[in-house]
């Protein structure tokens, strides 16, 4: 989790990632950057509650038993972000396995953050 | 790492469900109450129907006050949909007798936030809730008063006319 790596000047922690992709987080502009679907974008604190609430709100169970002939894809359009994402059903399962291991190492780090701070004081 | 999840909001992720659970609740709460307001008018029952439209005002404010702190803490209060609100009654006591549930059930829901807050350690948002307890105190007793004056005074003859004049001087002033 504390590994860095470092991209065109920009100093990123990687929060989690699966064989699909990862999310880093970048303390110096407050943000994350999630590479997944063959692009790197840029998501700050509001747009990424609003990527998560997006993908957890797809009826993952209703889509893949619908056996209409409709297109097995999914627009992700997130109001005031540069960044939308057309995923096939499968990619929608693996970035919300993405941001569901990102959001437990969340809450992971803001538990050790609170314990430690806490005791420090 | 830097923890920017906290630096942006002081509530966790749940205890802003919770709160936005409780601004639709306080929301429909505020409803049912403009609903019984309707009612009490359309059948004659001046004073009653005024209460009414002062305990919707007061859940209204409820609402806005659960709103404004989930603003004020970082986090993103949601303007709720409200439906399902009854209309019809069938006597003058069901009224009083569901205004009083409404209440019960406000109050194990705060109670629900912070039984949540005291697991999460969230000391700030108990001591925010602390004001709607008090609330709900006066709010529970004013409810159950007025159920009482249906046993007190009794319906029959000019009983509802009695209630009725007397649902507008219930008053909760304890110090405690």
């Amino acid at each position: 989790m504390q590994e860095t790596l470092s991209i065109p000047s920009i100093k990123f922690a990687e929060v989690f990632s699966t064989a699909e992709g990862a999310i880093y987080q970048s303390d110096s502009e407050n943000c994350w950057y999630i590479d997944f679907a063959g692009k790197m974008a840029r998501f700050d604190y509001r747009n990424l509650l609003k990527l998560k609430k997006a993908v957890y709100q797809i009826d993952i169970e209703g889509l893949l038993l619908n056996s209409d002939k409709t297109a097995d894809v999914e627009i992700l359009f997130i109001c005031a972000c540069d960044h939308c994402y057309v995923l096939s059903l499968l990619q929608i399962i693996k970035l919300k396995e993405l941001l569901q291991g990102t959001f437990t190492m969340l809450e992971l780090n803001h538990i050790i953050y609170d314990r430690l701070h806490r005791l420090a004081c | 790492m830097k923890d920017i999840m906290r630096v942006k909001c002081l509530l966790s992720a749940d205890i802003e469900m919770l709160i936005n659970q409780q601004i639709k609740k306080e929301a429909h709460s505020s409803a049912i109450y403009l609903s019984m307001a309707s009612w009490c008018n359309q059948n004659g029952y001046d004073f009653s129907s005024d209460y009414f439209f002062k305990q919707a005002e007061e859940e209204r404010q409820h609402q806005l006050k659960f709103f404004k702190y989930v603003l004020d803490m970082g986090g993103n209060a949601v303007s709720p949909e409200i439906t399902n609100v009854k209309g019809e009654y069938n006597s003058f006591r069901e009224v009083f007798e569901e205004a009083l549930d409404q209440e019960i059930a406000i109050t194990q829901s705060i109670k629900n936030i912070a039984a949540r807050c005291h697991k999460e350690q969230d000391y700030v948002t108990l001591e925010f809730l602390n004001w709607f307890f008090r609330e709900q105190r006066e709010e529970e007793y004013k409810a159950r008063r007025a159920l009482e004056l249906f046993d007190v005074i009794g319906e029959e003859g000019t009983g509802r006319w009695q209630i009725d004049k007397h649902v507008g001087q219930i008053s909760y002033d304890s110090e405690a």
